[in-house]
């Protein structure tokens, strides 16, 4: 008489015909791990679901394996059902005979049911072996750190407040805004940086809530997801913040394009930065402007495009064309990126209002021609193949955003990765301001160019994830995952077999694993709020040491060993 | 030896991370293609899970075969559990074959959560490859032989 209570579901007939369910109930029934055996029509009709729920449940079933349709069908529904129902998640199986069985071995009926039967046995080994991890529950501190007050920051600031969170809103200069300060216009809307972010930081002045440190730079963060202690430091004097999040909003910076183009050593040739100060103080004077695309990127060393330059170029040259009547303005391009109806219209725009549009080749950059004052430009034409001479008073370089220095050196006191320019990395492509740490988010040009609009858009998603995170009370750390419905388990690493090699510091993707010294040698200490149970460090210990104990050697040594068991 | 052997003789084990690897295998089921019944899922978290332990294992318990599925190089859910995987497996390859076991006895694929065409095919032409080489028993008592 074994411990585990079995429930198999008829899938409406569906599982019946194909695979002999009654033989392998009675099978099942003498088998020495199962306690005792119920057959439902179908799990899916709730009152069927409950009914044998209950029923199992009040003979005081412990662990239960269910036999049904895979977990991405009902499965895992089922599974959380009797989870409610107050039994532990690692006491609790789906097996999958339906997708993984009935419905693709029909041409060989024994075999399926071999395979079911296998399968079942499989789940009874796992159920039998398993070991379960101890959780930890995290406290969540109901309070968010933003570091950056540029557009990204101050609208995560701004909707944290709006949600009812206190926000440290940390900036390293002495006023808000970033670089939407330097912007005299934004694409598509024209309106000035500065007035953007009007509304944002006369919320920040207004809502009680927001606490500003200007001047103040992040010397480190301790702790995990929900409870952070950020020492930050203003003019010499230290300050420690408990935060359960932290939104970085850093921002990046333009890059300076010295020695490339004529750049620094001819006059009248400026960056779009500067186009924007002389915009801001009404001083363009050209008859000729000339906005070259694509200077300082998509080159080897910066091979990304910085997806703000083209609408920024076609903003400048219609101004331009306004501001000084008679003008001329041309844009020299690679291709020009305009995604989206909105910003394919603005180029229409462009076109009409006489902007001129040259293409050229990669290979065969344009010329730049004068010495000390910049005279114009000769490009090879790479839509007719023609050379063309353009006399020019003004030549602006659209120069792409690059990865603020000082990301470095904040990833590694917030022990996230960067990737390979500099720029903050997510954890992965469907969560886009989700970094590898819990409770730690990334928004805005930290981790990719965008435009303004963006950045505050970007700002507000990593505000409500970083609220969905804070009006938890408590996060468990088993729940304490992007992983809906939780994770497996824990890792853990035995202290007696642990030779301290690291390995598993090394091939941890969220820096979960720690060497601590212990009795005088090295050991490995897993950080449970932070594993995410993928079993990475397990296949690298070369002594056995990490285990997770949902998945351990040997309820998996086992599962192997049953995975083709004649039927007893 | 080289005789076709019965079908059912056949054992695959499959490794499959719950992200991708899993998901394609649902789908095949989903979209009921006809599969051979000789392989049983172990569902893991991520590919980098499966220690070469675990396959030493199971081929000295009489599996044929065994196949590590994860998400596509790039695309793994634990950010790169798929790389260190990857340059596991494949020492462990070279080590199946020096063995004389066969580094063929090993498959590891990548795909993405919705390439169940994929999964059917890689599972189909693994059994057929498997259903060409001798039945692990051979080799294991071929070894005892000549100790």
């Amino acid at each position: 008489m074994g411990m585990v209570h079995v429930i198999l579901c008829r899938c409406f007939g569906e599982l019946d015909s194909a695979l002999d369910l009654e033989g392998i109930r009675t099978r099942l029934e003498g088998h020495s791990d199962v306690a005792s055996v119920d057959t439902a029509g179908s799990l899916c009709l709730p009152g069927d679901a409950a009914a044998v729920f209950s029923r199992v449940l009040e003979r005081g079933a412990k662990k239960v394996l269910i036999g049904c349709c895979s977990p991405f069908g009902r499965g895992n529904v089922l599974r959380d059902e009797l989870i409610r129902g107050g039994l532990a998640s690692s006491d609790v199986v789906s097996v999958d005979l339906r997708e993984g069985c009935a419905w693709i071995h029909g041409k060989d009926p024994a075999g399926a049911v071999k395979k079911a039967w296998n399968l079942l046995d499989m789940g009874l080994a796992s159920l039998g072996r398993a070991g379960r991890s101890d959780n930890v529950t995290v406290r969540v501190q109901p309070r968010a750190l933003v570091i950056g007050a540029g557009a990204s920051g101050l609208s995560a600031a701004a909707t944290l407040a709006g949600l009812g969170f206190e926000t440290h809103l940390v900036e390293r200069t002495a006023a808000p805004g970033g670089l939407l300060n330097l912007i005299s216009r934004t694409y598509p809307t024209g309106e000035s940086g500065p007035d953007k972010l009007k509304g944002f930081i006369g919320e920040m002045e207004r809502n009680p809530l927001i606490t500003f440190h200007s001047g103040t730079r992040v010397e480190s963060v301790k702790g995990y997801g929900g409870d952070f202690k950020v020492r930050v430091v203003s003019s010499g004097e230290a300050k420690l913040i408990r935060a359960g999040a932290v939104i970085v909003a850093t921002g990046a910076r333009v890059l300076l394009p010295r020695g490339m183009m004529g750049y620094g050593s001819l006059k009248n040739v400026i960056t779009q930065m500067e186009m924007e100060r002389r915009f801001f103080t009404g001083k363009v004077d050209c008859t000729a402007a000339v906005l070259l695309q694509c200077a300082g990127a998509r080159s080897p060393e910066r091979p990304y495009c910085s997806t703000i330059c083209c609408p920024l170029s076609l903003k400048n040259a219609k101004r331009v064309l306004k501001e000084v009547p008679g003008s001329r303005a041309y844009v020299l391009h690679r291709d020009i990126m305009t995604p989206g109806s909105v910003l394919e219209a603005y180029y229409r725009e462009a076109l009409r209002a006489g902007v001129q549009f040259i293409r050229f080749d990669p290979q065969k950059p344009p010329d730049i021609l004068g010495e000390e004052m910049f005279k114009g430009v000769e490009v090879d034409d790479a839509v007719t193949g023609i050379r063309r001479k353009i006399d020019a008073d003004l030549l602006v370089l659209s120069t792409p955003l690059i990865p603020d220095p000082e990301n470095q050196k904040l990833a590694e006191i917030l022990d996230l990765p960067v990737d390979r320019y500099g720029f903050f990395e997510e954890t992965y492509p469907l969560h886009p301001v989700e970094t590898r740490v819990d409770g730690i988010f990334i928004c805005g040009a930290a981790r990719w160019p965008v435009s303004s609009d963006q950045a505050i858009q970007q700002g507000e998603t990593a505000a409500m994830k970083a609220a969905a995170f804070l009006s938890h009370e408590k996060i468990p750390a088993l729940l304490q995952s992007p992983v809906p419905g939780g994770k497996a388990g824990h890792a853990r690493a035995d202290a007696d077999f642990c030779t301290g090699c690291g390995n598993c510091t090394a091939v941890c993707p969220y820096g979960a694993c720690r060497l601590q010294k212990m009795n005088g040698r090295s050991v490995s200490r897993v950080i449970k709020v932070r594993c995410k149970a993928c079993g990475n460090c397990i296949s690298v210990c070369p002594n056995g040491a990490m285990q997770i104990p949902e998945r351990s050697d040997r309820a998996v040594g086992e599962m192997i060993r049953r995975a083709f068991r004649e039927v007893c | 030896m080289s005789a076709t052997k019965n079908v059912h003789d056949v054992r695959i084990i499959v490794f499959a991370c719950r992200w991708c690897g899993l998901i394609g295998a649902d789908g095949a089921g989903r979209e009921r293609t006809a599969l051979p019944a000789s392989f049983r899922v172990i569902p893991v978290e991520c590919a980098g899970f499966v220690e070469p332990d675990l396959i030493i294992r199971a081929l000295a318990d009489g599996v044929t075969g065994i196949a590590v599925l994860g998400c596509h190089l790039g695309g793994c859910r634990f950010s790169d559990g798929n790389h260190p995987a990857l340059k596991r497996l494949e020492l462990l390859r070279t080590l199946l074959d020096t063995t004389g076991i066969g580094g063929r006895r090993l498959l590891i694929g990548f795909g993405t959560a919705h390439e169940s065409h994929q999964f059917a095919e890689m599972i189909r032409e693994f059994h057929r490859e498997l259903s060409e080489l001798p039945s692990p028993g051979t080799w294991l008592a071929g070894t005892m032989k000549r100790q």
